[in-house]
């Protein structure tokens, strides 16, 4: 129940990006770049807290889930032709785009929502955690996808409704996989692994390179270790 | 034997051991902008992932403490930054913006070892009689620090030689800090999360404000992104299999 109440908060989230468009080029590109360093800082801290989690299965199987989600999320990324698709350009008009940002944000989602899963699996208050961390990341998401789907004439209320859709699929997957787990206790390990090699890759392929892109290493990097901080400090069993 | 002196000589052969990074570089032979782009992204995974362990060893001391001594080491990192920008600075024969790299990188991982030095005192702490796993243990998990090292010191145009010199100098402080944190053990163990929790900050904020930034800057994004995960998981289970 709180797992889906979560998931669902994580998945809304992402409309509200598109609330700065109302007054176009109000939003600076820095914004954009430090929302995404808070949202790699936080995907990290909660690999960090995940992987402690993980110390005490069998280092192998926790090593092979990691490679899988290393894997998963390349693959996905591969397969829909995203593999060298910049995110961030807000005035990127190519027909294409749109649609290719919104499977992107579609197949994301997917690795975010088994990472919320097994979360909440290991314990509530990590699941509550890694469901905040990317409602927040779920932001600036929209925000791009809202200003894409914006410049082709798309009205905000709609580009809102879509930046909710490609979220929905986190809500089903995150649990879908609390599920599956809590049936086969035994695939816990790679489950957790899994989602450590999804947040570690998918910050360090997405998030991390646009965000330098989009403001100064610095600022950059002060950010992102300070919310990887937090996320250490909050999580893990004590809480 | 006074254990003593027995703690000095095997922190010492672990020290050695970091020199042994230098020695996958010996095969490297063309040094391109993309050479140094997958090197940075090498030596990020192994920082990182030393980092994601440090946390986990720190918090058996105390969670907030480490906490607390990685936030120390992002400001400490921030600070020799800015100190090193307003200097022109030399490193060794090498000026300029690498040279900054390059010491930047080698005080990291001399603080690291200090914090290290400490832990390895606190091991033989429980007695001698584990000493030689110990050792090698801890020789083993030098290893990479000295490939971390390495890959940013190589492409930057140091002979392997001297990477492999100033690897094990990176690892000089652990003998001198093992030998008073086994004697005096009770007093060193209060500061040792902070200390551990030191290394781990500075290592990611080195890792953000410096290597990532280059290596997304030379390097395909995939491939320097693929090259930081797999690394990260292969450090974490070469520690975790020690």
């Amino acid at each position: 129940m709180i797992l889906l109440a979560c998931s669902a908060l994580a998945a809304i989230t992402a409309p509200l990006g598109v609330l700065p468009l109302k007054s176009p080029g109000a939003t600076p590109l820095r914004w954009i770049g430090w929302a995404n360093a808070l949202a790699a800082g936080f995907m990290l801290g909660n690999g960090v807290v995940l992987a402690e989690a993980g110390l005490e299965y069998p280092p192998l199987l926790g090593a092979a889930g990691a490679l899988l989600g290393i894997v998963f999320v390349y693959w996905t990324h591969f397969v829909s032709g995203t593999v060298d698709l910049d995110l961030n350009q807000l005035q990127q008009t190519e027909p294409d785009y749109g649609y290719k940002i919104l499977l992107v944000g579609t197949l994301h989602s997917a690795s975010e929502g088994i990472a919320m899963g097994v979360a909440m699996l290991y314990s509530v208050p990590l699941g509550i955690a890694v469901a905040l961390t990317l409602a927040i990341h779920n932001v600036p998401e929209g925000t791009i996808l809202g200003a894409v789907l914006t410049s082709k004439g798309v009205s905000r209320r709609h580009a809102a409704g879509w930046a909710a859709a490609t979220n929905s699929g986190q809500v089903f997957l995150a649990v879908t996989t609390y599920a599956v787990l809590q049936a086969m206790p035994a695939a816990t390990p790679i489950a957790v692994g899994f989602a450590v090699g999804t947040l570690v890759y998918l910050s360090m392929s997405e998030l991390l390179p646009q965000s330098y892109r989009q403001a100064g290493a610095t600022g950059i990097a002060l950010v992102a270790s300070i919310a990887m901080g937090i996320v250490v400090l909050l999580g893990g069993r004590g809480l | 034997m006074h254990p003593a002196v027995a703690v000095f000589v095997y922190a010492s052969i672990t020290a050695l051991a970091t020199g042994l990074g230098a020695i996958p570089f010996a095969f490297v032979k063309q040094i391109s902008d993309r050479t140094i782009a997958y090197a940075n992204a090498i030596a990020s995974g192994l920082m990182l992932g030393a980092s994601f362990g440090l946390v986990a060893e720190g918090s058996e001391f105390g969670r907030l403490q480490t906490i607390i001594g990685a936030n120390l080491g992002v400001a400490f990192i921030l600070l020799t930054q800015r100190l090193l920008r307003r200097y022109p600075i030399e490193f060794g024969s090498f000026r300029g913006a690498g040279s900054r790299q390059m010491l930047l990188i080698m005080v990291v991982m001399t603080v690291h070892s200090i914090s290290e030095g400490v832990a390895v005192g606190a091991a033989f702490g429980g007695g001698m009689k584990l000493a030689f796993v110990i050792t090698a243990a801890i020789a083993v998990h030098n290893i990479p620090e000295g490939l971390a090292i390495s890959a940013v010191l190589r492409p930057r145009g140091v002979s392997v030689a001297a990477c492999a010199g100033w690897s094990v100098f990176s690892s000089l402080p652990q003998p001198f800090m093992a030998v008073p944190a086994f004697l005096f053990i009770d007093a060193f163990r209060p500061a040792l999360p902070y200390g551990i929790g030191f290394a781990a900050g500075a290592m990611v904020f080195m890792v953000l404000v410096e290597l990532l930034p280059e290596a997304y800057e030379h390097g395909p994004r995939h491939a320097t992104a693929l090259i930081v995960s797999l690394t990260l998981v292969a450090m974490m289970l070469f520690q975790q299999a020690l």
